[in-house]
């Protein structure tokens, strides 16, 4: 065999092993966490119990109870449209959660409540509010 | 007043643009230079205007005028000048115009640097940058346009300002520095299709864009580790890569970026590779676009936001356009991108550098498969699929190891050919240390890919070392050099080789760090004081517990004594629970911080985050990390900083010529 068809060859070899390889690992993920199916709070409210799986929402407001005896245990309930769903999550807050902010949470779900392993806020929007007039707004309270 | 002439200017930019495109068209088909000359005239004119509106806009940021609705929305009264002006790139419209800003500049330099070069190319080299500053001009004359006036039916008397949050130096330059490099892929792309329509498709046009390449990809290389650096140090995640689809964005047009610099020397030495070269470059500027499109549309959730937009469909029309475009172009001209010479053998430089290239590409190709795959699995499923870090782990550390190997295999390869014995020569010492020193990692009960990660680092450093001390040793043999004055005679003669070996170098640093992820160490608890908990080797006691009132906002500051094993004392650790905003009645505008505090040495960091506070019981709770060699991470960064401003230098061949 030339040379030539050789080069080509394995050009076309690694190219094929690689593709092979992304899509192997597409249905055979390492984890439990590499590939994780995201459903609507409604979906999860119907279904009984999932082993795995992530939500998105709003924090329900005046729904955030700090544990007493342990401040990294923490309940609150996420909210989309007009299913709310309980979750129990044990770890570092991100600093942007907070009532009315977007969440991600991941983890099981048995029996109405959801007990979450990951939680991400979404980046707030940088600049919140709306714009303010004199009425509500003391220039003298500017300190530059 | 003013203002209106930042509208109006890139309205007029938008309309010359056009007038430009058509008279350097008709140029082309007339051949009458005068056409040239006043198109060029008129390209540089539209950059200007656009430099002229940027400048007003900054203008009016900094002076705070709120009657624009873009200042209103992203500066207050008590924001920062410094940070007034990075709001120009922090909100949609003005990001756009800062797009359009640096690609002027560039515009403007290419103009000025090929004055009297490449009359067959420029006017297409013009006509394409014109196009994509056209996209942009419509984009920010009739869909977002910065200038628009504030829609409030009361006088706004003060902005809603940047969260204190954003107000971090690193935080303000990455985008722009980011920017750079994808702004700055438009010129090589430009190039590109200049002399795939003028078919001058030989060499001629790499060697005009060899620069422009690199200091694209050497801004997009220093954007991408300056937001993991960024993120790394105040996130508080422990991590600087996240496999988000922004980050992805970013990192698609890295990886054929980096394929067409290696790529480009074999054109530029051998003239082959013509077509891959051209498909490689296309693909890397549309992949500025997709990306873009990615970050802009909301199609993925990131946890970068961007307000939602109608830009999506713009974005991905624009994608959709360039490729049709460039397929046709390329498919039409392929005659003429044959190269008339072949890749004579398996074992040459020239087959190491397509392997690379075809690795380069596949890794692009995961990383977008595993970015698009949730949208993929909504067409077809019905159910999105989330993909998370250790799925683009899985795929892309095999394929990374790979390439780390390719880039020990590739110096000890002859070009043409390499001859049995050769091979023989220069494989034997890599190998074998490396090989012996897999055996000193498996005793010391490394496992997996970390032994292959760090065997593989051991093989490629030998390997360029012995490069090195190849070229230093003849030059001393001949010159009769002393060895330092050889080095540096050697790099300076060949500055672009020299240089790459360093960021291969540099990479391999990298590597290094990376693997040290295998054994990061987590653990959250609470303690009240003297009450002390561990981490590994490490012991970690809370001494001293108390708050401060400060200027902006009110802090909770826990000092940790650090400990090892035996007892000796590492280092004190005093991260902080910032509440900005802490005076506001409403507890959920109050704003919490954590502000961390990192022990950085090579073998290690130490990693503290004040996560919560008891203050009935004065315990305060933290999350440790251990995470080892992040450290080389950064070294790594560095150096290959410094290889790419080796092989950037301008050289004075010339000069020697002349003498």
């Amino acid at each position: 065999m030339s040379q030539k068809y050789k080069v080509i060859l394995t050009v076309i070899g690694l190219s094929l092993i690689s593709a092979f390889w992304i899509l192997w690992s597409s249905f055979n993920p390492v984890n439990e966490k590499a590939l994780v199916k995201f459903i609507s709070v409604r979906e999860i409210l119907n279904s009984k119990n999932i082993e795995r799986v992530r939500i998105g929402g709003v924090v329900a407001d005046s729904s955030i109870i700090v544990s007493p005896s342990n401040r990294m245990e923490v309940y609150f309930n996420i909210k989309e449209g007009t299913s709310i769903l309980p979750v129990k999550f044990v770890g570092t807050r991100p600093d942007l959660f907070k009532h009315g902010a977007e969440v991600i949470v991941e983890g099981a779900y048995s029996n109405g409540s959801f007990n979450a392993d990951m939680l991400q806020t979404k980046c707030a929007s940088r600049y919140e509010g709306d714009l303010r007039d004199a009425s509500s707004y003391k220039l003298d309270d500017i300190n530059i | 007043m003013i203002p209106v002439f930042g509208s109006v200017s890139i309205s007029l930019a938008a309309s010359f643009s056009i007038l430009s495109i058509l008279l350097l068209l008709f140029y082309i088909r007339t051949g009458d230079y005068r056409l040239f000359l006043s198109g060029r005239r008129m390209a540089m004119v539209v950059s200007f205007l656009v430099i002229i509106s940027t400048f007003i806009l900054v203008n009016e940021l900094i002076s705070s005028n709120f009657n624009i609705d873009y200042v209103a929305h992203h500066t207050s009264l008590e924001t920062p000048t410094i940070y007034k002006i990075s709001a120009l790139w922090a909100g949609q419209s003005g990001s756009l115009l800062f797009w359009l800003f640096i690609l002027s500049i560039f515009s403007l330099i290419t103009i000025h640097q090929n004055k009297n070069r490449y009359h067959g190319m420029m006017p297409w080299v013009l006509i394409v940058i014109l196009i994509v500053q056209l996209f942009f001009l419509i984009l920010t004359t009739f869909i977002t346009n910065p200038f628009e006036a504030t829609k409030a039916d009361f006088e706004v008397v003060n902005g809603l300002g940047l969260n204190p949050l954003l107000q971090n130096l690193t935080m303000a330059i990455h985008p722009p520095i980011l920017y750079l490099g994808f702004v700055g892929f438009t010129i090589p792309f430009a190039f590109a299709f200049a002399a795939l329509m003028t078919k001058e498709s030989g060499s001629l046009w790499i060697r005009s864009i060899r620069r422009w390449s690199l200091v694209a990809w050497l801004s997009l290389s220093c954007g991408i580790i300056l937001g993991g650096w960024w993120a790394y140090q105040e996130l508080g995640w422990g991590g600087y890569w996240a496999w988000d689809p922004v980050e992805n964005a970013s990192f698609m047009p890295w990886l054929t970026g980096t394929a067409f610099l290696h790529s480009i020397i074999i054109q530029e030495k051998k003239n082959m590779l013509r077509l891959w070269n051209m498909i490689l470059i296309m693909i890397t500027f549309i992949l500025t676009i997709f990306g873009t499109f990615l970050t802009r549309s909301g199609v993925m959730s990131s946890v970068h936001s961007f307000t939602q937009s109608p830009l999506g469909p713009f974005f991905l029309s624009f994608v959709i356009i360039l490729l049709f475009v460039c397929v046709f172009f390329v498919v039409k001209n392929l005659s003429n991108l044959k190269s008339d010479k072949r890749i004579e053998s398996l074992t040459s430089r020239e087959s190491g550098f397509l392997f690379n290239n075809v690795i380069f590409v596949t890794l692009c190709f995961a990383v977008f498969w595993g970015t698009i795959f949730p949208v993929i699995t909504e067409a077809i499923q019905g159910t999105k699929i989330t993909v998370g870090p250790p799925f683009f782990n899985q795929v892309t550390i095999p394929i990374g190891l790979f390439l780390l190997f390719l880039t020990g295999v590739g110096p000890l390869l002859a070009w043409r050919k390499t001859s049995i014995q050769n091979l023989k020569n220069n494989f034997t010492l890599p190998v074998i240390i490396s090989l012996s020193s897999s055996i000193v990692f498996l005793f010391f009960g490394l496992r997996g890919y970390v032994v292959i990660s760090l065997m593989l680092s051991v093989f490629v450093s030998i390997s360029i070392s012995m490069e090195f001390k190849r070229g230093v040793y003849s030059r001393v043999k001949r010159f009769n050099e002393s060895i330092l004055t050889a080095l540096v005679t050697l790099i300076k003669k060949n500055r672009s080789r020299y240089g790459g070996y360093f960021v291969h170098l540099g990479i391999v640093l990298m590597f290094i760090g990376f693997t040290g992820q295998a054994f990061n160490m987590k653990k959250e608890f609470g303690l009240a004081i003297n009450e002390q908990n561990h981490l590994g080797d490490v012991n970690l006691k809370l001494v001293k517990l108390w708050s401060e009132e400060r200027s902006n906002h009110f802090s909770w500051i826990a000092e940790l004594l650090v400990t090892g094993d035996d007892g000796n004392i590492i280092t004190s650790l005093r991260p902080e629970k910032r509440i900005y905003f802490h005076l506001d009645p409403n507890p959920d505008r109050r704003q919490p911080h954590s502000e961390l505090d990192i022990y950085s040495t090579i073998k290690r960091d130490i990693y503290s985050v004040f996560s919560s506070i008891d203050t009935d019981n004065n315990i305060a709770f933290f999350q440790i990390m251990i995470n080892p060699l992040v450290r080389l991470v950064w070294y790594g960064a560095y150096i290959l900083v410094f290889g790419t401003l080796i092989a950037l230098w301008p050289s004075n061949r010339k000069k020697l010529l002349l003498q």
